[in-house]
């Protein structure tokens, strides 16, 4: 069990998750176009879920490894 | 006998499988953004809900894009609030002024882009309302108010994206993409032989406009899946090629009135055949008219070619070979007269407000102030007033009955959320509908239902507040009617005269070489946008010869531009001195000394004979497409103010 960093911003309090999520969703955003080069949308019937899963398995990592 | 079995779509109660879905996903964005904001104890649990209902699109990559961009103008709207308060603080009327001020200026950017942008420009306007009016007594409060909507419309936002994702909402670009393909096959039609009028005109026009239109759609493609970039980049290349096609269908018609009937004929053929150039196309013989006609339809089949390359390549997800950018067109005047006007209608409902000094009033302004914002983003901001002044009390009503007849008292969730769903459902099926109004009054029934309704935990069932949030609802609307009634419009006929002012003022900048750095296809597609603009007049109205005057201007201006950039060409070689005669013909439109230039490249044996005879030919080309379209609409013409 670790403890999350917070985020202070001036005297506002960011809670982690918010900064998880926002640097996962930076993440995923940086992987598409390698993700449209390797043909990502053509391996699944439902790329969006395929994409969704891939985002909330980026999340579910930075939480857990920092 | 064969027999074609037509698959009917699905259909229940009238509406189109297709629509109850998208009515479903409505209300479960709604349940899920709500459900989340209470467990998650916001402030604003009905933003989060609201934003479910704001982005109901049937498709996924246009409810991501707007999202996108409702989050951006919030961030921007809640700044100028905390700033606007900031400084204005101690003075209340200053305040308001202040905030008319940042509103008008907010409907003027709207005026200057399309769609989701548009969309954007005036929700920056909307939150200072939403934000710093409503905590106009406490303004200490801005900060947390502006944070709790953040946040609520980010709940909603990730609520949104998660049903649209899991429910399989359809993508955008098939849809796109048929659109394409269906105003490909209608430019391919125009560039038919038929017996001209009148009509070829609009038919250009119409075209133009309905390519233009599509702009906001291909710009929502690139947030839908990993391809979506490649995917929004061949859309506006196909849209372009579709509007240089446009430009070389005219000029053939054009050109066809004066060409030999073996030679119409053989055009025919070709146009109706495989798409393939015609090996005579050419070469037919009877100087003059001959090499510039087979020159135009080996351009129009090389735009088709292009045309139908992008559409593969959208179909496809990849990023086309060409990729050119879809530059907007739109007019700075019309934009600022937009947003006085905005912030005049917005001036008179305050002051009214202010006057009267109700309690409850900034509810009401902030209402004014929404419907101000969301009729800019629509062709006709009093129309859209109007629609949301019969909106609203059938709105206070569904949401009374929501409230007292079906909830009435209960406190579970899972109520709240079955009660939901037939007003949630109805209103999303409503917004599906081909018939505007019905769509408009959908669209309106949802947002008001749910703002009359403000879901909260634990809910208040205060009839009191029900009833002077419906009153200013409805006052609200019927106040910002009277005002737009009050503030004069401009005509159409003004309307016109501008973007046509515009567009003569554009040509004279081609002429002296100081447009834009556009390709000329970019630029072509730019005037397109322009065309779009321009309000229909009836036939034998004073006016009606605007349109045909900013076609010609189009005409001539695309003709100059692909001369000019071919003749570049010629630059680093040693007929740079003909190139250099080909550009003052050009800056001149002197077509006779064109012809000349055309003639004496064409004579001129060089190492670069291959290419000195193309662009000889795209000279003489220009040359005659310049002489048709001034022939269609004399320069003459009065459009005096």
């Amino acid at each position: 069990m670790h403890a999350f960093s917070e985020l202070v911003v001036g005297d506002v309090v960011v809670a982690p998750f918010i900064v998880y999520a926002l640097i996962a969703l930076v993440i995923f955003l940086a992987l598409r176009p390698i993700l449209h080069l390797c043909g990502f949308g053509k391996l699944f019937s439902n790329p969006a879920i395929a994409e969704l899963s891939l985002y909330v398995t980026i999340l579910g990592l930075l939480t857990v490894v920092f | 006998m064969t027999s074609a079995t037509i698959t009917r779509p699905l259909s229940f109660a009238g509406a189109p499988a297709s629509a109850w879905a998208f009515g479903i996903r409505v209300w479960l964005a709604v349940v899920v953004a709500l459900a989340s904001s209470f467990w998650l104890e916001l402030e604003a649990p009905s933003t989060a809900a609201l934003t479910g209902a704001i982005l109901a699109a049937p498709t996924r990559g246009e409810a991501l894009h707007k999202a996108t961009y409702r989050l951006m103008a919030t961030w921007i709207g809640v700044a100028a609030a905390i700033a606007i308060t900031g400084v204005f603080s101690q003075a209340r009327d200053l305040l308001l002024a202040a905030f008319v001020g940042w509103m008008g200026l907010c409907v003027y950017a709207a005026g200057l882009t399309d769609g989701n942008r548009a969309y954007a420009a005036v929700l920056s306007g909307y939150t200072v309302a939403l934000v710093a009016i409503q905590q106009i007594d406490t303004p200490e409060h801005v900060f947390e108010t502006g944070m709790a909507r953040g946040a609520a419309i980010a709940v909603g936002i990730a609520a949104v994206a998660l049903v649209n994702d899991v429910l399989t909402a359809p993508d955008s670009f098939p849809q796109v993409a048929s659109r394409l393909a269906a105003l490909h096959r209608r430019v391919r039609d125009y560039a038919r032989p038929a017996p001209r009028d009148e009509a070829a005109e609009a038919t250009a026009a119409g075209l133009l406009r309905d390519i233009a239109a599509l702009h906001p759609e291909m710009a929502s493609l690139a947030t839908e899946s990993a391809s979506g970039s490649s995917r929004s980049a061949a859309a506006r290349s196909a849209a372009v090629a579709l509007v240089a096609e446009v430009h070389a269908a005219r000029a053939m018609n054009a050109l066809r009135a004066n060409a030999d009937p073996a030679f119409r004929e053989m055009m025919a053929a070709t146009l109706e055949g495989s798409g393939k150039p015609s090996p005579a196309a050419g070469v037919i013989g009877s100087p003059p008219l001959a090499a510039p006609a087979g020159l135009l339809l080996q351009a129009f089949l090389r735009r088709d070619a292009e045309v139908r390359e992008a559409l593969t390549a959208l179909n496809a997800g990849k990023r086309p070979r060409q990729a050119w950018r879809s530059p907007l067109y739109r007019s700075q005047r019309i934009a600022a007269a937009a947003g006085v006007r905005a912030a005049a209608c917005l001036a008179l409902p305050s002051a009214f407000f202010v006057l009267a000094g109700w309690p409850a009033a900034d509810a009401s302004l902030s209402l004014v102030v929404l419907v101000i914002g969301l009729g800019a983003t629509t062709p006709d901001p009093k129309g859209f007033t109007a629609l949301a002044f019969i909106a609203s009390p059938i709105a206070a009503v569904l949401a009374g009955a929501l409230e007292f007849l079906i909830l009435d008292g209960v406190n579970e969730f899972a109520l709240l959320a079955l009660a939901l769903a037939p007003f949630m459902i109805g209103a999303a099926v409503l917004i599906t509908r081909p018939n505007r109004l019905l769509s408009g009054l959908g669209r309106l029934n949802l947002i008001f239902i749910l703002a009359i309704f403000a879901p909260s935990n634990p809910p208040s069932y205060n009839a009191q507040a029900f009833l002077v949030t419906s009153l200013f609802v409805c006052v609200a609307t019927g106040l910002l009617l009277v005002a737009q009634i009050l503030v004069p419009t401009e005509s159409s006929e003004r309307r016109r005269r501008w973007i046509l002012a515009s567009a003569r003022r554009d040509f004279e900048r081609v002429l002296s070489r100081r447009d834009r750095a556009l390709a000329p296809e970019e630029a072509m597609f730019r005037d397109a946008a322009r065309i779009s603009q321009i309000p229909a007049a009836a036939a034998g109205h004073p006016d009606s010869g605007a349109m045909a005057e900013a076609l010609s201007l189009f005409d001539r201006a695309a003709a100059i531009r692909l001369s000019r950039e071919s003749v570049a060409r010629l630059a680093e070689t040693s007929l740079s001195s003909v190139a250099a005669e080909a550009r003052e013909a050009l800056a001149a439109e002197d077509t006779r000394r064109l012809r000349d230039v055309g003639l004496a490249l064409k004579d001129a044996a060089s190492a670069e004979s291959a290419l000195a005879e193309e662009i000889s030919g795209g000279l003489m080309l220009a040359a005659a497409v310049i002489d048709a379209a001034r022939h269609a609409a004399p320069p003459a013409m009065e459009t005096a103010p």
